[in-house]
């Protein structure tokens, strides 16, 4: 029984390759073969939704091409991951996608794979390369995006409350927007600023917003600039009584807060994110121009989108799929492409 | 003579004192600390900590040690989403799912230990590990939420019902309106329900002399396997409703270690063997010492601590607690007066 429908799913699969390659068969070389190019997505973070729905891009856009992927997953451990990029590179692999990690761990290795002729892009980690194109989604503007509608919101006097953990390397970049706002608007009054990664993040921060809320009454705005912070922050603000009399802004996304920014009387006003799966597809894309010898440039951004709860409301957009769905920017980003490229199914 | 007295004194109140000078200062310096409200969310911050750590006050009362409670407690909160979101079942079920679900855990630690010989740490270490990867594999890894898109392509339709939901956000009125939320409730009804099973029950105090002298335990008559079994089974327990409360809270079903979890509560029943001057695990000196923490917390929050000197300030209480424990006491006990 089981074994019929595996050669059902296999016979699928080989269709679906095949319906691939036809349809695509003017790709430059080495693409023209594309299942005999090998590419490894080397990983240093893999747990949480945004790197699962990162490897579900890189996943379906390997498909659409029809390069073989293997994956590779070191868990947080640095040493173990740069061990991964020296496994590609014995497995033989056309191309390495680096995905997070230790610039002083990653940056030898990296070294090593483009001295072997590997072609390298890397996403989200500085590894000091020249020959090695970085994929960010922008942090900066993530930030800068969603303090743009705080005061578009609340003008540019309030009092606010800002979630930061510093040393984390996509918050700080989104806390150098947050400076910059408060430079650039002394009527803005930053209050308290607090935050932890204890797990579970968000009930660490829930617990904590509420002591916030209660020293700094006059708070008005939350700017909560990672999802996790921002629920936390929700579940204080409501367990206070202060839906009404609060904003929160912040970045990510997932279906769980599309849900949360959808509940009646939501203080979670609006979020920045850059679709993880579009990252993916983007990282991917990278690493297919450079292997087929064109240049995709030193850094490749992805352009993150504002989504507001009223945008949410009126387009009655309950899960991920359906925000892609009416939001196209959200859902492919128009970055590392080429006429001949094939872009994964809707 | 008198340096003795005042020596059992500091034992037997030091901390007490120092939680009360602890509130007398916070509620000094750090605007809205004094107020019902401030007092409820303290209680309501320590409530889950509290119970796992009151679970694991069980086992350390027989001489062992749970290290899977904080994975419990998340395999518990990705149950009840799990049982909800996906498979729609009612409140009522998905709680009693979360309860046999811990019990089962709690059971099956016990037969490692107790028939396989197992050392306790290995064993609940081993089973942290196992249900940290468990509760991920039903939903490959990902959070659950309504809306969710499915493996096999649906959408996920159900939902966290209301009644659930009340578990976690329902606040009753004392005083205050809405003050009170039920996971305290819980919390106190269950440092309640353990502190009379180990202080005043027949069984509680086989466990103390189960977790002080297993042989003459086991001499004496006591079924001491069972008795141990019993522990990790109410440790178990305590810690998946540690879980639902979390998932009511949350209203979703985060993916988490509950590494966090574990630490906090742990650090929680050690600090309850300085108070009293116990020297022992008591449950009792448990809810003292969850308390302890929540009311550092609070009070560094509110004044604008940052975030790495929590950490910092529970080792401190823990070490210090410790002190308390090994230290005077054992200076007492030389002293030959109690």
């Amino acid at each position: 029984m089981l074994r019929r429908h595996f050669i059902k799913f296999a016979g699928l699969a080989a269709l679906a390759t095949g319906l691939g390659s036809a349809a695509f068969a003017e790709m430059p070389a080495p693409l023209d073969k594309p299942a005999d190019v090998k590419i490894a997505l080397v990983r240093y973070l893999s747990t949480g939704d945004f790197f699962q729905s990162y490897l579900s891009g890189v996943e379906a856009q390997a498909a659409a091409i029809g390069m073989d992927l293997r994956v590779f997953d070191s868990r947080q451990d640095a040493a173990l991951q740069a061990d991964m990029v020296d496994q590609a590179i014995a497995l033989g692999v056309d191309g390495i996608i680096i995905q997070h990690g230790l610039t002083e761990s990653m940056k030898d290795a990296a070294q090593r794979a483009v001295d072997a002729g590997i072609k390298v892009v890397a996403f989200d980690v500085d590894v000091e390369n020249e020959a090695i194109p970085q994929i960010e989604q922008s942090d900066y503007l993530l930030g800068k995006l969603a303090l743009d509608q705080a005061i578009a919101d609340n003008g540019t006097d309030f009092t606010a409350g800002y979630v930061y953990v510093p040393g984390i390397a996509p918050l700080d970049r989104r806390d150098v927007a947050w400076e910059e706002v408060k430079q650039a608007n002394p009527g803005i009054k930053e209050a308290a600023v607090f935050g932890t990664l204890d797990n579970p993040i968000a009930n660490a921060v829930a617990n904590q917003a509420r002591s916030i809320l209660q020293a700094n009454p006059t708070i008005n705005v939350m700017f909560a600039p990672f999802d996790e912070f921002a629920k936390g922050v929700k579940i204080a603000v409501d367990e206070a009584g202060l839906s009404q009399d609060i904003k929160i802004y912040s970045a990510d996304v997932s279906t769980a807060d599309i849900s949360a920014m959808r509940e009646p009387d939501s203080a979670w006003v609006a979020t920045v994110a850059t679709n993880p799966a579009v990252v993916g597809e983007v990282s991917v894309r990278t690493l297919a121009l450079l292997l087929t010898g064109e240049n995709p440039g030193n850094s490749v951004v992805v352009p993150p989108t504002l989504i507001t709860q009223d945008f949410l409301n009126e387009q009655d957009v309950s899960n991920m799929e359906e925000l892609g769905a009416k939001m196209p920017q959200f859902q492919h980003a128009d970055v590392a492409m080429a006429d001949w490229m094939p872009l994964p199914k809707r | 003579m008198k340096n003795e007295k005042i020596l059992n004194f500091a034992i037997r109140f030091g901390f007490l004192i120092l939680l009360l000078g602890l509130v007398l200062y916070f509620s000094l310096s750090a605007s809205g600390f004094a107020s019902p409200r401030s007092a409820a969310f303290i209680l309501q911050s320590v409530a889950i900590t509290g119970i796992l750590a009151l679970g694991v006050t069980c086992t350390l009362v027989v001489d062992g040690f749970d290290l899977s409670i904080g994975s419990v407690a998340t395999t518990s909160l990705m149950l009840s989403a799990y049982a909800m979101v996906i498979l729609e079942m009612s409140a009522f079920s998905a709680v009693m799912l979360c309860l046999l679900m811990g019990a089962v855990v709690g059971l099956i630690n016990g037969l490692l230990i107790v028939k396989f010989k197992v050392p306790d740490l290995l064993a609940t270490l081993g089973m942290m590990f196992l249900l940290i990867g468990l509760q991920r594999i039903p939903t490959q890894g990902n959070s659950i939420a309504t809306g969710m898109k499915l493996p096999d392509g649906s959408v996920a339709e159900g939902a966290f019902s209301q009644a659930f939901l009340w578990l976690g956000r329902h606040r009753f009125d004392l005083v205050v309106e809405r003050l009170v939320p039920v996971p305290v409730v819980i919390f106190l009804v269950t440092a309640l329900a353990i502190y009379v099973f180990l202080e005043l029950t027949r069984h509680g105090r086989l466990m103390y002399a189960i977790g002080s002298n297993e042989r003459a335990a086991a001499l004496v008559g006591a079924n001491v396997n069972r008795y141990k079994i019993a522990a990790y089974m109410i440790s178990g327990v305590t810690a998946s409703i540690g879980g639902i409360l979390l998932a009511a809270r949350l209203g979703r079903g985060d993916i988490a270690s509950g590494n966090n979890l574990l630490l906090d509560s742990v650090a929680a029943a050690l600090i309850g063997f300085a108070v009293l001057g116990a020297a022992r695990p008591n449950a009792f000196g448990t809810a003292v010492g969850a308390l302890f923490v929540g009311i550092l917390l609070q009070g560094l929050t509110m004044m604008n601590a940052p975030y790495y000197t929590q950490d910092f300030v529970k080792g401190a209480v823990l070490v210090i607690a410790l002190v308390f424990t090994f230290y005077l006491s054992a200076k007492r006990g030389a002293g030959g007066k109690t």
